[in-house]
């Protein structure tokens, strides 16, 4: 190791300075983000297992995310689905637009893009509800079986369908709807949470706080959790959807 | 107050990232370049996986290298990270990857595994 290294690699981990560059909000973040990546990665590691057990048994998602909103009968697979996270991904967009007018002091323009990003963040919730019902319910979905196994009994009923946490129509495996309501409602209740926290970021940049602070460092943070959540989105919407 | 004395030259690292309208242009269409990438590989996920009819097994491997795609994007320029220390990107990036490839591995090993198990050994106990 040079001298030159050396120095510098004291100077960093010293003290008086922090090593990483970074403010103690924003590196906390990103520690809390990497615990919450390990959560949603536990998740969708026990779901590629049975998935991977139950390899032949599993549901299309082809055939059961076949609605769109308005146009019921038609078989459109994937398609909301693929509407949902472009609104995720827009919504990602606007909020680092917010974060880099944040960077210029512009409370103004901050303030529009956040309004866009919360937009964005209701619309996702309201159509996972929307996909959550039809889920549920068990219309207009092209697999649908008509008997199911419970307590060890095989029952036919010609009016099943839908889905909860112990039977669904669209495979024998309780499993499939279990995954289906606990990832995507994990990740539902993560979007939920990162709207509020934009509300409050709002409020907070139209009461001039960031203003006084001389910085907008808070939105960044914000920023860094909604940025989490698109992130899992797009690991949700492969794993869980496409494959 | 001795202990805050200490701290006073500390660097005001909340403002480092503060710059002016011209650097702001320039990150701008970064942005946007960034997010019309990721709105193609979108697209193309959703055509492969509605339309096209490939192997299974090749169509597994683009939409996990698409997403690994998009999550790279979503990360080194959406969250920054990619502007951070060398130091950071290490101590939040190795940990992470280090534990979950480990974890996918055994997962999906010991999935399949229990599957050729499922179908070889439980008629064995059963008569």
């Amino acid at each position: 190791m040079s001298n030159q290294a050396a120095i510098s690699l004291r100077k960093d981990w010293d003290g008086g300075t922090s090593p990483f560059g970074v403010s103690y909000g924003k590196l906390f973040m990103w520690f809390f983000l990497v615990s919450d990546a390990l959560t949603f990665s536990s998740l969708l590691c026990a779901y590629g297992f049975m998935r991977h057990k139950f390899a032949g048994d599993w549901a299309h998602p082809n055939d059961v995310f076949t609605h769109f909103p308005f146009m019921e009968g038609k078989n459109l697979p994937l398609a909301y689905v693929g509407f949902m996270t472009f609104d995720l991904i827009m919504s990602s967009v606007t909020m680092v637009l917010a974060v880099e007018a944040g960077h210029r002091l512009k409370k103004k323009a901050v303030a529009i893009w956040l309004f866009l990003t919360i937009i964005g963040g209701f619309i996702f919730v309201g159509s996972q509800c929307w996909e959550w019902y039809h889920f549920i319910t068990g219309e207009e979905s092209h697999q649908v079986f008509r008997d199911y196994w419970m307590n060890g009994k095989h029952i036919i009923d010609p009016h099943f369908q839908g889905a909860n946490l112990v039977v669904n129509a669209y495979t024998q495996l309780p499993t499939f709807g279990d995954f289906f309501f606990c990832i995507t409602g994990f990740h539902g209740f993560h979007v939920f949470s990162g709207v509020i926290i934009n509300i409050v970021m709002l409020i907070m940049v139209l009461n001039g706080v960031m203003a006084k602070r001389g910085h907008y460092e808070m939105i960044e943070k914000a920023g860094l959790y909604w940025h989490f959540v698109d992130l899992v989105w797009v690991f949700v919407f492969t794993f869980f959807y496409l494959l | 107050m001795d202990f805050f004395e200490e701290y006073k030259g500390y660097p005001n690292y909340e403002k480092a990232a503060i710059h002016d309208e011209a650097h702001g242009k320039v990150v701008r269409k970064k942005l946007w370049m960034v997010f019309w990438i990721m709105l193609s590989i979108t697209i193309v996920e959703l055509i492969i996986g509605a339309k096209v009819t490939m192997g299974e097994i090749n169509k597994e491997y683009v939409f996990i290298f698409l997403t690994v795609v998009k999550a790279f994007f979503i990360v080194w320029i959406f969250m920054h990270l990619g502007d951070e220390k060398r130091a950071m990107k290490y101590a939040l990036i190795a940990p992470y990857a280090l534990f979950i490839f480990y974890l996918a591995f055994m997962c999906i090993t010991e999935g399949a595994y229990s599957l050729v198990v499922r179908d070889a050994l439980i008629p064995m106990v059963l008569h």
